[in-house]
């Protein structure tokens, strides 16, 4: 069935044989396949790669304009009642920088490391479905879109062109300004403008685009791995992976549900939030955070995950109890739900339940120092390369343990009674978010861009982001820890003199500067790499994975032929390990590759909600013929998927084999 | 490469000694809504159970971060390093259990105390000395009231708050006047969106939700029992109690700062409040001062004025004359503000302004006119009634004092001309806020 | 999908279950979330203002249980539907799925007629929680009902069409059924804790 090779990866790199020509689909159209043009190709691709490139991309676009808020935001706090913006333009830029950081960086970087590895790690040709993949893609692109249109008008509005008339006549705010986690009733048409239904319509999208790419990850990684790829043998990125995809899948429809019924209450005038009909603001708040906590580890395990690959690969050792990180991140998944109310303490949730929910997120603390004891476990004994990776993922385990222990602070409720709100609160997930979160996804990228452009690093830049960055990261939100508990209250567009909070905030301003240009500097060294790298070869930091196995950067069919793996840390095994466990790779069964068509249906449908989200939006704020534009990308919608059912899966062979 | 990380960790290390200076040396932690300078054993409590958690997790901090440390310089890659490769362990069960069993006891460590003090700070203790029957020297009570502590109804506005008494029947707003040493119940609504009371020093916050009945209890000061209890001070009853007395004059007496804590719109980070905590004494005479509120001008009775007012209204001469006539005519203060005494002056939309010449602050604490000592200055409570009666939407943007359906402060009609915008003339404000001052 | 399809999916592996049929059930298990958070809505609402609304004087116990009645018939007809196209017996399939979208097209009937007459009775989606929770979730319900009887259509339609593959197509059908039975039990759901446990000592 198998025949052994000797080198890890059956020599694929030839040139394709013969010109290979799109056909037509059951519609009669001809399919993109095979396109000479560039943007059609990236378009309508469902290559898991490029869709993860483009994931990348667009994330990281999105990471700057979160940044460039967050400077404003830090800019304006520097001094004690400063006037840089109006309190009105902090409130929506803090919203649309929480809001942007949450759903449209930090999240779309992770389904870019999904995307690009999850396939390549399990030895699959691809997802389980590509077409849904390339819709996923496009409806975060929508999404995004429809939530950061509302600058548009404000700027319109600014200049005097443009004002709300119709529901929300005389609120002129129309870039969302009420919190990323819009609490109820503030959110309702009484006090809040068309910003509210662009959001509230965005985040819809998003959630469409994250439950489709979730879907179809659990689908793939159950059903697609490679043979003898066993679950346990999976490495601890697609673990997290799949943990993550299934929170998606359970917390979404909480948000889901309660934007919806947010929308009614806007739109058709029910009182699911509406105290004069009945309605309890406070429901939201527990529909809110029974996704949002959930989404807080969608959030940083795949941070945890990619950690848990560079650790062992820079320490030439096997992670230290492997079963037990897999098995903690499941613990943190599952328990994930049952603490929602940890973000309520200060509403009045009585006794029992605030002393229940504070105990379990005590004990959700158990598995999430599991986790850092195990990394330290795993440099234990080993041989600690300080190679760029390796620099920000030792990073991470410092700072998220700090953001952990805060974290801890918080969950002793009465003490949480004086952080909640706060300034502590801001420095604590900041120090989870960008010292947790931003540095693995940095380390993620040093690591694996190599393999993903096929080009090395050049010179040791690497070493100024990692300082310039955490360095700016500790004198930016450190003293937000002080200024919190010298009563500094969170989302104040500007502040007295006189509290002891002068100094500590002008600190966090310049730190916040340092970070930017860490940050900076990373864009730097990417461009860098992208434009002038030395090729990086297949295996340039003589890693662990399967992904490191095949050529960099991988070509379209990932494998030649299906490899069949004999152990954990399969590659590792097969260069280091005894002679039984080689990597193998299936026999050629002279049908060639099988690959998916590209196709247009998935970007058409998924680009619907653009004219749907907008249209639905713009009625509110009294702008004609909205309604008709929203039934337009209604339209659109229904067509994009009624087509891309009717012209079928298509697929084309590639012979990689042949020109050997 | 080692000489440019070595680089690196020098940078990290340096820099860190530049923030535990900024921390811990260059600033001072007894500011004015600091958590840690905590008069009140709520806010006692809570910082018990965060420095607890601070130790805590400093130890596991000092531990793990140790250790981690430890290993990153010990397991280094040395440049000459030739020896086979690292053994490959695959973990250590009976490790990954103890360290397990150690994260769950310390966590025990902060669970105990953080369940004691969730009952603790969570109901309204009925001691004797808070019964307000045992303290309140001011006028009959209820019997009901009697046997009840000190309730005050906190309700929430865009962006001011509204402090009512009702055992006392009198209402006050944006600075709350509290009693040393008692507990006081707090009832908390909203009347729009969500906001949150905190008063940093004396209790952490609680939230004020639409919809939604909440509750909170505060004190400013320990009680005898607690204080006796901390001090260990001994003595004849009498000497005690003097000392008692004296703690809570020279500690706890004093001009507190609170800020809505939840983001609650535009005007969020103006919504602050202050809490005056005095002895009982004083506390009576503030009731009594409330309750009986003001007379018109010149000690005038009410009654004699507006005859005046309505007939002859330019016979009414003088500052505050002309600054009452605003205030009850053109300026419309009174369909939103009332004033107690003040027969016309019944408005429930805005902040009871009685006794609005006393406050240190205006504005929801946003205007402040008083010194270090919190003694009043004229001077700056006169500018400060201009600036927020001339520019209310500035200092507080979106407030409905400006702008609320044609009955803002922004929206005056010309009398002339009803269909044009006059707003106030300097000359008006002028005179109404030296009626303000007047208001005490 | 073509043979090709099936090598490039399932090729070298054995798979415990489809990759659509998997994708169906953890749509469903999503479902069952959205499901959970409308109905909970709705008995958190009813538990807090209990006088609010008095539904019995609304609900017609007959025609509702009728409506129930139908839409547990139309799953029984999928279930045959279903097997049908197992066995590759196109005719049943088609007689079997005419019955469902008939079924599915009088329950949505019964659900129109309901929804006006109750409009008709004063409740809208202005009037109170009651009415807000009601038809979001009785609504959101019938959306699925209508989403289960378009994709039938279509796939009648298809099996006219001479593409349908025997083995392709049984999991295509099959997939529709989990569908369909999934909003079948969902409405069993609500039936029960929306309108029975209204009648409870009230007859």
């Amino acid at each position: 069935m198998s025949t052994v090779t000797e080198t890890h990866e059956p020599s694929t790199h030839s040139k394709e044989p013969h010109v290979l020509k799109p056909e037509r689909s059951n519609l009669g159209l001809m399919r993109p396949d095979h396109s000479k043009s560039v943007i059609i190709d990236w378009l309508t691709t469902v290559d898991h790669k490029k869709i993860g490139i483009m994931y990348g991309a667009i994330a990281l676009f999105f990471l700057l304009v979160g940044g460039l808020e967050a400077l404003i935001i830090r800019t304006q706090l520097a001094f004690p009642e400063n006037d840089l913006i109006s309190a009105q333009r902090y409130n929506q830029l803090f919203t649309m920088h929480g809001t942007t950081m949450i759903f449209l960086a930090i999240m779309p970087l992770n389904a870019a490391f999904f995307n690009f590895l999850v396939p390549l790690q399990i030895g699959a040709r691809d997802v389980a479905f590509p077409r849904i993949n390339s819709f996923s893609l496009w409806a975060f692109v929508a999404g995004a879109l429809v939530i950061n249109f509302g600058w548009v008008l404000q700027a319109l509005e600014v200049m005097g062109l443009f004002s709300a008339s119709g529901p929300t006549a005389g609120m002129n705010d129309f870039v969302p300004s009420m919190g990323w986690f819009g609490y109820a009733p503030i959110t309702g048409k009484e006090f809040t403008g068309a910003g509210t239904d662009f959001w509230i319509m965005g985040l819809q999208i998003l959630g469409v685009a994250s439950l489709s790419a979730a879907m179809n990850f659990v689908v793939t990684i159950i059903n697609m791995r490679a043979p003898g790829m066993k679950m346990m043998r999976m490495p601890v990125f697609t673990w997290m992976t799949l943990v993550v995809s299934l929170l998606i899948v359970f917390a979404f429809p909480a948000i889901t549900i309660a934007l919806a019924q947010l929308m009614f209450d806007r739109v058709f005038g029910t009182s699911f939030f509406v105290t004069a009909g009945g309605g309890q603001p406070i429901l939201w708040q527990h529909l809110f955070w029974i996704f949002g906590h959930p989404e807080v580890y969608i959030l940083v395990l795949p941070a945890m995950g990619i950690v848990s690959e560079v650790l062992p690969t820079f320490s030439k050792k096997p992670l230290f109890g492997y079963a037990i990180v897999v098995f903690s991140g499941a613990v943190i998944g599952f328990l994930g739900f049952a603490v929602w109310s940890h973000h309520m303490f200060t509403t009045g949730l009585g006794k029992v339940a605030t002393a229940a929910f504070s105990l379990l997120t005590m004990a959700i603390a158990v598995p999430t120092g599991v986790k850092i004891f195990n990394w330290v476990g795993t440099l234990w004994g080993g041989r600690v390369r300080f190679s760029a990776p390796m620099i920000f993922a030792l990073g991470f385990v410092w700072m998220f343990m700090m953001g952990g222990f805060s974290g801890i602070m918080h969950s002793s409720a009465p003490a949480d009674a004086q952080q909640q709100d706060s300034y502590f609160v801001i420095a604590h997930f900041h120090y989870v978010a960008i010292g947790g979160i931003f540095l693995a996804v940095v380390s993620g990228i040093y690591f694996w861009l190599p393999k993903i452009l096929g080009k090395m690093w050049k010179g040791n830049l690497s070493i100024w982001v990692a300082v310039f960055s955490t360095i700016g990261l500790n004198v930016t939100f450190f003293p937000m820890h002080f200024l919190g508990l010298l009563g500094m209250p969170r989302r104040t567009h500007t502040y007295l003199e006189g509290f002891g909070w002068e100094t500590y905030n002008l600190v966090c301003t310049i730190g916040s500067y340092i970070l930017a240009f860490g940050i900076f500097l990373l864009v730097v060294d990417i461009i860098r790499c992208f434009r002038s790298g030395e090729p990086a070869g297949d295996d340039p930091w003589d890693a662990r994975t399967l992904e490191w196995a095949t050529t960099s950067p991988p070509q379209v069919y990932n494998f030649g032929r299906t490899p069949i793996i004999p152990a954990r840390d399969a590659l590792w095994e097969h260069k280091h390990g005894p002679e039984n466990r080689r990597i193998q790779y299936e026999e050629d069964d002279g049908h060639g590759i099988h690959m998916p068509s590209q196709s247009w249906m998935p970007m058409i449908a998924s680009l619907g909600f653009v004219p749907l989200g907008l249209g639905l939006s713009l009625m509110q704020a009294g702008v004609a013929f909205m309604g008709y534009v929203a039934i337009f990308g209604l339209f659109m919608i229904a067509l994009g998927v009624a087509l891309w059912a009717i012209e079928g899966p298509g697929g084309y062979h590639l012979h990689p084999e042949e020109a050997k | 490469m080692k000489k440019i990380t070595h680089g690196f960790s020098r940078l990290l290390s340096l820099s860190f000694a530049l923030l535990a200076l900024v921390a811990f040396g260059g600033c001072d932690l007894n500011t004015k809504m600091s958590t840690f300078d905590v008069k009140g054993p709520i806010a006692e409590t809570q910082l018990d159970l965060f420095m607890l958690t601070v130790w805590v997790t400093g130890f596991i901090f000092l531990v793990v971060g140790g250790v981690y440390v430890f290993a990153v310089i010990k397991f280094r890659e040395k440049p000459n390093d030739n020896s086979p490769m690292p053994s490959q362990g695959h973990g250590n069960p009976l490790v990954e259990i103890g360290l397990i069993g150690a994260s769950v006891l310390l966590l025990v460590i902060i669970a105990v105390p953080t369940l004691q003090a969730i009952w603790y700070t969570h109901d309204t203790p009925l001691n004797e000395q808070s019964k307000l029957g045992n303290w309140y020297t001011g006028d009959e009570l209820s019997e009901d009231a009697e046997e009840e502590v000190l309730v005050i109804r906190v309700i929430g506005y865009q962006w001011w708050w509204e402090f009512e008494y009702p055992q006392l029947g009198i209402n006050t707003a944006n600075e709350m006047v509290i009693p040393a040493g008692k507990a006081v119940h707090l009832e908390l609504r909203s009347v729009d969106v969500i906001h949150s009371f905190w008063l940093p020093r004396i209790a952490g916050k609680v939230d004020l939700i639409p919809g939604r009945a909440n509750a909170m209890w505060i004190q400013a000061g320990d009680n005898f029992e607690r204080w006796a209890e901390k001090t260990g001070a001994d003595g004849s009853e009498l000497a005690l109690q003097a000392a008692y007395n004296t703690y809570l004059e020279e500690e706890i007496h004093d001009y507190y700062y609170g800020q809505c804590a939840e983001y609650c719109g535009d005007s969020h980070a103006r919504m602050l409040f202050r809490a005056t905590v005095v002895g009982d004494d004083e506390f009576a005479e503030w009731v009594k001062s409330e309750a009986e509120g003001h007379t018109a001008p010149e000690g005038k009775p009410w009654d004699e004025w507006y005859k005046a007012y309505d007939s002859n209204p330019d016979s009414l001469t003088g500052d505050l004359n002309e600054g009452a006539k605003v205030f009850m005519g053109r300026g419309k203060c009174i369909a939103c503000h009332s004033v107690e005494g003040n027969p016309r002056a019944l408005g429930v939309a805005g902040p009871n302004l009685t006794n609005v010449g006393e406050r240190l602050s205006i504005a929801a604490g946003w205007l402040n006119h008083h010194d270090e000592e919190d003694v009043l200055q004229a001077d700056k409570q006169y500018e400060n009634f201009v600036k927020w009666i001339k520019e209310t939407d500035v200092v507080k943007p979106g407030n409905l004092m400006w702008k609320s359906n044609g009955n803002g402060i922004g929206e005056l009609l010309d009398p002339e001309d009803p269909d044009k915008i006059k707003l106030l003339t300097d000359e008006e404000i002028h005179y109404l806020a030296l009626y303000l001052q007047s208001l005490k | 999908m073509s043979d090709s399809a099936t090598h490039h999916e399932d090729g070298h592996k054995s798979l415990i279950i489809e990759n659509k049929k998997l994708l169906m059930w953890l749509f469903l298990g999503s479902d069952c979330m959205f499901f959970g958070t409308l109905i909970s809505t709705h008995l958190i609402y009813r538990k807090i203002y209990p006088q609010e609304f008095e539904p019995t004087s609304l609900f017609s116990l007959e025609l509702t249980s009728f409506s129930t009645f139908i839409l547990l018939m139309s799953s029984f007809l999928m279930a045959l539907a279903v097997s049908a196209m197992h066995k590759g017996q196109l005719k049943s399939f088609r007689r079997n799925t005419v019955g469902v979208i008939f079924f599915g097209l009088i329950f949505l009937g019964c659900q129109v007629y309901e929804f006006t007459e109750f409009a008709h009775l004063g409740l809208t989606l202005e009037s109170g929680t009651f009415g807000s929770t009601f038809y979001l979730m009785t609504g959101t319900h019938g959306v699925h009902v209508a989403i289960g009887v378009f994709w039938l259509i279509c796939m009648l339609f298809y099996s006219y069409t001479g593409k349908m593959d025997a083995h392709e197509s049984a999991v295509d059908v099959e997939v529709a059924g989990l569908y369909w039975h999934f909003v079948d039990i969902v409405w069993i759901i609500i039936f029960t804790v929306v309108y029975l446990i209204e009648f409870i000592g009230k007859t």
